[in-house]
């Protein structure tokens, strides 16, 4: 009967329900998409990774590895010196011209790797599995004069075959390995997958744990770590998954403000029952109850409106490929156990703080502890991404936990407020019933200052990476690919249009046991100039990637060494967008690699354009002007889906300030009655609840402002480094401070003039 | 005299599900300014109703009610929601027995408000006068909460009184007040109802405030007869 009574209580506010259940719906929307496509995007990232290397955790290297190094690291395995680990196996992984084409070629070992051919793909495999054979995937099934055994799925250009087989290739003795595989075993393993299959890309955020390795010699690298472009992606995820958590969050607090505001009416009745015999955990029950119910609505919505949303949201992202979601269990179940948890959670503790109300004493702790948990998440690089989003975390926290003791104070001076009486009046109900406010509040103050945050990263972002395409974009024409390209280049050489001609050689190699690209060019004092030097670099001397210093942890003056020569890192780059690091070296330091591109200045651009096309068509060939546009329409492109969780976010936070503007005005139906009588006309009351909006709106963005400052420092000092691998400088723009809080007032006063003055109680007067 | 009030055949009931209560029947009276009415009887005989009637706030189902502010003669039955709501700020005070003031606005901002609706700042001193006149000078910029309950219902009937209006209302002012309170402010009331040739409407339980009124007005549960 008491859920029965519940439930008409539910049909009776129809329009605190609707917001509720719309709210909810919404954060789950933003996670639904966010999950679907993450979820889609990190089945290609695994593509990035050839799976015969994928089983393992970690990569062994040492200098001059040979057989022996493994073998002896094998029997003290099997004696049980290395118990952390499962598995070790010995490698071959390196890159090959065969036909020009360059191939990276995996050697396993065949009794225990899995090669995974495709299935389906039988027609191209060879007739018979041969000891001999390889497996490659399909760009290469033309390409090798070796019998196919089977098609593999890998990125293109992969080739896998026995140890002995790519030893045969790369005409190396049979001693000679690339490094070894390892599979470490963690008691954390089956924890960490649980969580990438609930938040995809999650395994990117969390710290490194590199395992102790007793034996000496040995350098230990993560698979994620020697696969760079795939913990890349993952790391955009994470962020993106993180952002997606934010609509959920401000929705929780939206449940919150509405549990808090259905309570208030509902307690009396509650005392009542209580009096009656009905224990508090049976009436705790049945307000859970109808909060279960209100949470499967709302998961149900948002299920179908994030599948809708990822579709778009894909579109905007990823415009060149076809997005196949499918809703699986495990998005079923995220977005149903996210929406019940909200509004289970929401109702708990509005129930929990309607019986006992929160200890000042825990608030005093919540505020000592806090801050030191939010400098832990930042000092500390080993915490990870998730360290950051942390801090994150726990000032917004800290910002809720501060806005009612701020209003309490501000209520001392609001004696002072001028303007019209009515507006005064609303302004004063805000510092009047601070816990009426607080969680809408906060949810919008938390909405804004993440934009804020993210506004002002972005747009340091976009500023350095601006700059950076400034000095790094000073030819007029690029060539890339194509195996004429010497060709090409010795043609140009001899034609007049052609002011400066640089010829870039790339390898693919591994410094330290990290994969890195080396670029091998003349680099005189031009060329310098495009990397922030002064000064022609030295044949002894190399140029450092701000991921590769940070890889390496090497900075200017240090020492490196690369494929065997010793090198002084003369300077370190900025390389936003970069997969892999890079090292550049001139080409007097008698490296080599293979030539993989021109750059050409020239007095005609299009006549030297012209030229290339004639010579070859095979060739990749763009404008300057084409490279800049790109990469600031991909930069902007990279960010769409961020602008609108963000606006899902504030939309939430929004819906959040009509419920509290509402419940105000049914709380306070003694000053709405009183108003009444003195004849106050309803454009006045939609005045009264526009200034309470707006007052509303102007608390949360003084609250942002200082919140989404340290968002933006914490984006661009703490998660960029540690997702990416560089650094972006915080430049403070008005325009990202501006948006933000001018949406935030909109957001606020919208709700507020939605009521249109609305007079809850509406003519009704007891008759007494 | 021309009567300021004149009520003739006021009926209003209210639905309780299927069922029609009939609240006031064929309710008639006239009221003329310096002079007052109480409106007494039992809980839910509809006194609140009627001074709701009165005040425009609610519309009644049938009759007359006329007032006359000295610009014009007006009748509420012929209005509209938003124009009583117009007739109301301008020619009508009214006192509740609780929650009378703005909890947000100081003394003074509580007992200015009718003129500032009004955009009558020419009224700011007579505003002073009233809280000089109800002792209430040196509370002036404290707010609702820091005052005791008959120090509120003055300020209540200051703010009532600040547009001069020409109709009175108040629905048991003085219930939630102690003897002392309840008298001082029956006293504020019925003088200034006598001084500023208000018509003054009271509704009351206390026999001793009905005693003082001109003019009475008993309403019962069932059928509310004039008396």
């Amino acid at each position: 009967m008491i859920a029965r009574a519940l439930l008409r209580f539910l049909q009776r506010t129809p329009l605190s329900t609707l917001m509720a259940v719309l709210g909810v719906a919404l954060g789950v929307t933003s996670i639904v998409s966010v999950h679907l496509i993450s979820a889609t995007v990190a089945e290609r990232l695994d593509e990035l990774i050839p799976r015969q290397l994928a089983g393992f955790t970690h990569f062994l290297h040492r200098a001059d590895l040979q057989a022996d190094n493994y073998f002896d690291l094998r029997r003290r395995w099997r004696s049980g010196a290395l118990p952390d680990v499962e598995g070790l196996s010995p490698l071959i992984d390196e890159s090959l011209l065969v036909d020009t084409r360059q191939v990276r070629a995996i050697g396993v070992d065949l009794f225990s790797a899995d090669i995974g051919v495709v299935e389906g793909a039988g027609s191209a495999a060879a007739e018979e599995w041969r000891w001999d054979g390889v497996w490659v995937d399909e760009s290469l099934v033309d390409v090798v004069r070796l019998p196919v055994n089977g098609i593999i799925a890998a990125p293109p250009g992969t080739l896998v075959g026995d140890i002995g087989v790519v030893q045969d290739l790369l005409g190396w003795p049979s001693s000679r390995i690339s490094y070894v595989g390892a599979r470490f075993v963690s008691p954390w393993d089956d924890l960490r997958s649980l969580g990438e299959a609930l938040l995809p890309g999650l395994d990117a955020g969390l710290p490194e744990v590199t395992p102790a390795l007793s034996e000496a010699g040995w350098q230990i690298v993560s698979l994620a770590r020697q696969h760079p472009a795939s913990q890349f992606g993952k790391s955009v995820l994470f962020n993106i998954s993180a952002l997606g958590a934010l609509a959920l969050l401000v929705a929780w607090f939206l449940m919150y403000q509405v549990a808090v505001s259905w309570l208030r009416r509902l307690w009396p009745v509650f005392e009542r029952l209580h009096v009656l015999g009905v224990s508090w955990r049976e009436l705790g029950g049945y307000f859970a109850a109808a909060m279960l119910v209100l949470g499967v609505v709302a998961g149900g919505l948002g299920l179908a409106a994030g599948y809708l949303l990822a579709v778009q949201l894909y579109g905007i992202a990823i415009p060149q490929a076809e997005p196949e979601f499918s809703l699986d269990a495990w998005v079923v179940l995220k977005a149903a156990g996210s929406s019940v948890a909200v509004c289970l959670l929401g109702g708990a503790v509005a129930f929990n703080r309607a019986r006992h109300g929160i200890p000042a004493e825990r608030r005093l702790h919540a505020a000592l502890i806090l801050p030191l948990a939010a400098l832990a998440g930042v000092a500390f690089d080993s915490s990870g991404l998730i360290g950051g989003f942390f801090s994150i975390a726990v000032l917004s926290v800290l910002t809720a936990l501060a806005v009612v003791p701020l209003l309490n104070r501000l209520r001392l001076h609001s004696q002072r407020l001028a303007g019209p009486l009515l507006v005064r009046l609303s302004l004063r109900e805000l510092f009047w019933y601070p816990r009426e406010f607080s969680i809408a509040l906060a949810g919008l103050s938390l909405a804004v200052a993440t934009a804020i945050g993210v506004g002002l990263m972005i747009d340091s972002f976009r500023a350095d990476f601006s700059r950076m395409l400034d000095r790094r974009l000073t030819y007029d024409v690029v060539v890339r690919g194509g195996d004429e390209l010497a060709g090409i280049a010795s043609e140009l050489a001899a034609t007049p249009d052609v002011s400066r001609l640089q010829r870039y050689q790339t390898v693919a190699l591994r410094i330290e046991g990290a994969p890195f690209e080396l670029i091998v060019t003349k680099v005189d004092a031009f060329e310098a100039a495009r990397y922030g030097l002064s000064t022609p670099l030295a044949p002894d001397a190399a140029l450092l990637s701000e991921q590769g210093a940070r890889t390496l942890g090497r900075g200017p003056g240090d020492t490196l060494e690369v494929d065997g020569r010793e090198l002084r890192v003369a300077g370190v780059f900025s390389s936003f967008g970069d997969l892999v690091p890079r090292v550049i070296v001139d080409r007097g330091s008698g490296l080599t690699g293979r030539l993989e591109s021109l750059s050409i200045n020239a007095d005609d651009p299009a006549r030297v354009l012209g030229a290339i096309r004639s010579l070859s068509s095979a060739a990749e060939v763009e404008l300057q002007a084409d490279l800049r546009r790109i990469a600031l329409d991909t930069f902007d492109q990279t960010f769409a889906i961020t602008a609108v969780l963000i606006t899902i976010a504030m939309v939430v936070a929004g819906i959040g300030v009509y419920v509290a503007v509402t419940t105000l005005r049914l709380n306070r139906r003694s000053s709405t009655r009183l108003l009444h009588g003195l004849g106050i006309v309803r454009g006045e009351s939609a005045l009264m609840d526009l200034s309470l909006g707006l007052g509303l709106g102007a608390m949360a963005v003084v609250l942002a402002l200082p919140l989404g400052l340290a968002f933006g420092w914490i984006l661009c000092e703490v998660i960029n480094p540690r997702a990416f691998g560089w650094t972006v400088a915080l430049a403070l723009s008005a325009d990202a401070l501006a948006t933000p809080a001018f949406w935030g007032l909109v957001a606020a006063a919208v709700a507020g003039v939605l009521r249109f003055g609305r007079d809850e109680e509406g003519t009704h007067v007891a008759r007494t | 005299m021309e009567a300021t009030l004149e009520v003739r055949g006021l009926c209003k009931h209210y639905a309780d599900g299927d069922r029609l209560v009939e609240v006031l029947n064929h309710v008639s009276l006239d009221l003329a300014g310096g002079r007052s009415l109480a409106v007494t009887g039992p809980s839910g005989s509809g006194k609140s109703t009627l001074l709701n009637i009165l005040a425009g706030i609610l519309a009644a189902d049938a009759g007359m009610v006329v007032l006359r502010t000295g610009e014009a003669t007006v009748d509420l039955a012929t209005l509209n929601d938003a124009e009583r709501t117009r007739l109301r700020r301008r020619h009508i005070g009214y006192v509740y027995q609780f929650f009378n003031l703005v909890p947000t606005l100081t003394v003074w901002e509580n007992t200015v408000l009718p003129a500032r609706l009004n955009k009558r700042l020419d009224l700011d001193a007579r505003a002073g006068e009233l809280l000089d006149q109800f002792a209430l000078s040196a509370r002036r910029d404290t707010f609702p909460e820091v005052l005791s309950g008959g120090e509120q219902q003055r300020v209540a009937v200051a703010r009532a009184l600040v547009l001069q209006p020409p109709l009175l209302l108040a629905d048991e002012p003085t219930g939630n007040l102690d003897a002392t309170n309840s008298k001082h402010v029956a006293d504020l009331l019925f003088s200034a109802a006598r001084e500023q040739n208000v018509a003054l409407v009271i509704a009351t339980h206390s026999e001793e405030i009905a005693a003082r009124a001109d003019q009475r007005l008993h309403l019962n549960v069932d059928t509310p007869p004039l008396t």
